[in-house]
């Protein structure tokens, strides 16, 4: 069938399934063993792959919306503001960070100082809990690659994949 | 310190993390919503460096080793 027969969506539909099909299989190999790495490393390589391909070399940066008509670039929106937009966020991951240090440094059981990775080796178990974490470990990736691509301000232009070779030369870029 | 203790930390933290999503995305918010923090860290020449290698060695740690 030809691209532009396809109904829309058909593409994201399709890495959807392909990547619960491989997220099922990746779910039944065993920690510690060369199949888990090998199902590991593929997409580790395909991003590495994609973020050199794909991300512009000079990023822009992030337009944030504002109340209202238009945007402003993100630093002009924290001066207008007054208030950091990811000071919540930065506190948030800061906690997770010093909570699963504290439970990895701990004396004592894991079972007493659960970490992230403790609770999720937890979930190995069921092969559909793991199937889940893999599959949504594959969707941050492909969602981290997309968000790098969007490397222009929505002002200059339409927002969507734009590659390397797109970049407007040094002296365009503020 | 019992593990209730760290599993409740642990809850806090979750429940934090949806209170801050649920709040981003309320109107008017003065928060980021998590797309605009993640490409904002993709969009940074060092955070992103930084995002890409934390996505690999979480994949790494959890799945391979």
């Amino acid at each position: 069938m030809p691209a532009d027969q396809r109904p829309p969506g058909w593409r994201e539909a399709a890495l959807l399934l392909a990547g619960a099909a491989y997220a099922l299989g990746a779910a039944a190999t065993s920690a510690f063993t060369w199949p888990a790495d090998i199902v590991t490393a593929i997409p580790i390589v395909v991003l590495a792959v994609l973020v050199v391909v794909r991300w512009p070399r000079r990023p822009l940066p992030l337009p944030l919306p504002e109340p209202g008509p238009g945007s402003v670039s993100l630093e002009a929106g924290l001066a207008h503001r007054g208030r950091h937009p990811f000071r919540a966020w930065v506190v948030l991951f800061a906690a997770v960070a010093v909570w699963e240090l504290a439970g990895y440094l701990a004396r004592g059981s894991r079972g007493a100082h659960p970490t992230l990775s403790s609770m999720t080796d937890a979930l190995d178990r069921f092969h559909a809990l793991k199937a889940l974490v893999f599959f949504g470990w594959l969707c941050l990736g492909a969602w981290i690659v997309r968000r790098g691509m969007r490397a222009f301000p929505a002002a200059a232009g339409p927002v969507g994949p734009v590659g390397p070779h797109d970049l407007p030369g040094p002296t365009e870029v503020r | 310190m019992n593990a209730a203790v760290s599993y409740a930390v642990w809850a806090v933290l979750g429940a934090g993390a949806l209170g801050l999503w649920a709040w981003s995305r309320s109107s008017g918010a003065t928060l980021a919503r998590p797309a605009e923090v993640v490409e904002r860290l993709a969009t940074g020449p060092l955070l992103r460096i930084g995002l890409v290698l934390g996505w690999m060695w979480v994949g790494w740690h959890l799945f391979a080793r």
